[in-house]
């Protein structure tokens, strides 16, 4: 070998290295790595069933378990757009480089997946890869639905080829270059999906892995909840610590006592996932609103309390921008308290005091109540801010209560000012938010 | 679904067949009868449908009765017989507050929800209690001397 091509090879050899090490110190941690324990294949954990349909749909066909299933993955969310048929995609996610529409997903053969057969269903769950070859993006959350078994990924499937076939093709993306090149999603998917089915943790409970099978592999929390890495993938080093998607903030589900899930009692986390409200602690709005009406409030109460089981263990990561506490009641005087926005007054006193109260606890609702709430304890208000946006509609057993959307009754400069009075007066920082950070967020949800 | 829904309405208790999200308004005029309370903009954006529940002034157009059960309600029919109602409606008609009066029954249930929990507003009281009620007719400075004029007792 000549001495050129000498250091030619070891030029090589060291970039490779460098971006092997590059790839590995970015891709992080699992997202069951945490946990420690061993890990045995599914067959070999006799504990108890982590995986599929609880006891009372054990006997089901199979299309009631892929109808459980499927909720519990809240794919109809995604693959809905509001006001049209469900399953028939269409849904815009609007990102920095363009906007994203979701799949239709009823079985009709040209414009959803009629045509595909079992293994092509399993390649684009597990593997983000379509029928014709091309690859997903991960909006597709695949690199979570990957851990599902094969059974349940196709009870899924049974459960959509029941369903009335729509026609209805999505629009084109808007994607710029380079991010309309899908083949290069080879690459991204190569690093970051680990594309492995479900190994259950041996010194863990079963009810444990139950919770941690569904947190993960189908309720697809941290794709939300988990900040992401420079590869736009999850970074599980902070582990559910909190994130901004589709311009709402999905608040930190560790551990953390602070400013997590620490300090929740158990009957609390039951109560918000099951019914989308827990007493001092706000109501679940925005996207968290849709996956408890949609996923959530259908799971069988044994798999909410594996959830809550598998959520306590999860290691606490501190969202340092938030408060260590969130703020008392407000005084009941409009006189007393934060008044820093006059603006921001006058619009709380027309448009929200009769609902809300000028204490924060609502004379209407507790679901209505703002005191306690992270969305006004949060500096950035970036959740007051769509809530005020778009409004907001929990179901109860008992009917639904709403709050209208005000984003056409007031403008961008209005509803920064409204905003920055609620946190100020209800939370224990006042935010400063301007009609363009408002202009921002009416951009970011996806619709 | 309907369900048979009972409230405490102005001291009665009221019995009836509505699903339980029917905005409380809905069972007021429609199911009730009780056509003071007005339908304005349905968005709890106008106050023309205001009343009381717990003596607090709220928009009943999006008020479920599912959350109103085992409440006292009042509506503009009867707050005449609570001592601040009757004084804010001798003070509006006293001083001729009304113009077209479609608006009225929300200003009024608002006005007297504030003297009983504040008996000597001052100005910014009175901002901060009647600015979600809304009159197209620009009554407010007649409204805003009405309250001031109830709360003092003092006749015109």
């Amino acid at each position: 070998m000549s001495g050129k091509m000498r250091i030619l090879t070891s030029l090589v050899v060291i970039a490779i290295v460098v971006v092997a090490l590059g790839v590995w110190i970015i891709r992080g941690p699992g997202p069951l790595d945490f946990a420690g324990g061993p890990k045995v294949a599914l067959a070999d954990y006799r504990a108890g069933k982590p995986t599929g349909v609880p006891a009372k749909l054990e006997k089901a066909s199979l299309i009631e378990r892929g109808e459980y299933l499927a909720k519990a993955a809240d794919c109809m969310v995604c693959h809905t757009k509001p006001g049209e048929k469900e399953y028939a995609g269409g849904l815009g996610f609007k990102l920095p480089f363009g906007t994203l529409y979701s799949t239709n997903i009823t079985p009709d053969k040209d414009t959803g997946i009629g045509n595909y057969s079992d293994q092509d269903f399993l390649n684009a769950v597990q593997r983000g890869k379509r029928h014709d070859g091309a690859r997903l993006y991960p909006a597709m959350p695949y690199t979570s639905y990957t851990t599902m078994t094969n059974e349940d990924v196709l009870a899924v499937k049974a459960y959509l080829f029941s369903l009335p076939a729509v026609r209805a093709k999505p629009p084109e993306n808007t994607l710029s270059f380079p991010f309309n090149q899908r083949w290069a999603m080879m690459f991204w998917s190569a690093v970051f999906n680990p594309d492995t089915r479900f190994a259950p943790d041996a010194s863990k409970s079963p009810e444990w892995n139950r919770g941690a099978y569904l947190a993960e592999a189908l309720a697809h929390c941290g794709e939300c909840h988990t900040p992401r890495n420079l590869g736009f993938a999850l970074d599980n080093r902070k582990k559910f610590g909190g994130a901004i998607t589709a311009g709402w903030r999905a608040f930190n589900i560790s551990s953390d006592k602070a400013t997590g899930l620490g300090s929740w009692r158990d009957e609390d986390l039951v109560s918000y996932l099951s019914l989308g409200h827990a007493p001092g602690h706000g109501s679940a709005s925005g996207p968290m609103g849709e996956a408890v009406d949609h996923s959530f409030s259908q799971f069988a109460p044994e798999d909410i309390r594996s959830i809550v089981a598998y959520l306590r263990g999860v290691p606490p990561v501190p969202s340092t921008d938030l408060p260590a506490t969130t703020a008392p009641v407000a005084p009941a005087s409009h006189k007393d308290g934060v008044t820093a926005d006059a603006r921001g007054k006058k619009v709380f006193a027309s448009a929200c005091a009769s609902c809300h109260g000028w204490s924060g606890e609502s004379p209407v609702s507790p679901t209505a109540t703002l005191t306690g709430t992270w969305a006004v304890n949060d500096p950035a208000a970036t959740n007051v801010a769509q809530i005020v946006l778009s409004g907001t509609k929990r179901h109860t057993p008992d009917g639904a209560l709403s709050m209208p959307a005000f984003g056409n009754a007031y403008s961008d400069d209005e509803i920064a000012a409204v905003a920055n009075y609620v946190t100020a007066r209800f939370g224990t920082k006042g935010s400063k938010l301007t009609a363009k950070d408002v202009a921002e967020l009416r951009e970011q949800t996806a619709e | 679904m309907h369900m048979a829904t009972v409230l405490t309405i102005n001291g009665e208790t009221k019995s009836f067949d509505a699903p339980p999200e029917m905005p409380l308004l809905w069972v007021l005029r429609d199911v009730l009868g009780m056509t003071g309370t007005k339908f304005g903009c349905g968005i709890a954006q106008c106050g023309a449908c205001t009343v009381h529940v717990d003596g607090k002034a709220v928009r009943s157009c999006v008020l479920p009765v599912s959350a109103v059960a085992n409440r006292a309600i009042t509506t503009i029919e009867h707050v005449g017989s609570t001592p601040a109602g009757a004084k804010v409606q001798k003070a509006w008609l006293d001083l001729e507050v009304i113009q077209c009066g479609y608006c009225q029954s929300g200003q009024i249930m608002s006005a007297a929800a504030l003297l009983a929990a504040t008996p000597s507003p001052d100005d910014s009281d009175i901002d901060a209690a009647m600015a979600g009620n809304i009159c197209r007719c620009g009554t407010y400075v007649r409204i805003r001397e009405a309250i001031k004029q109830a709360a003092s007792g003092r006749q015109s």
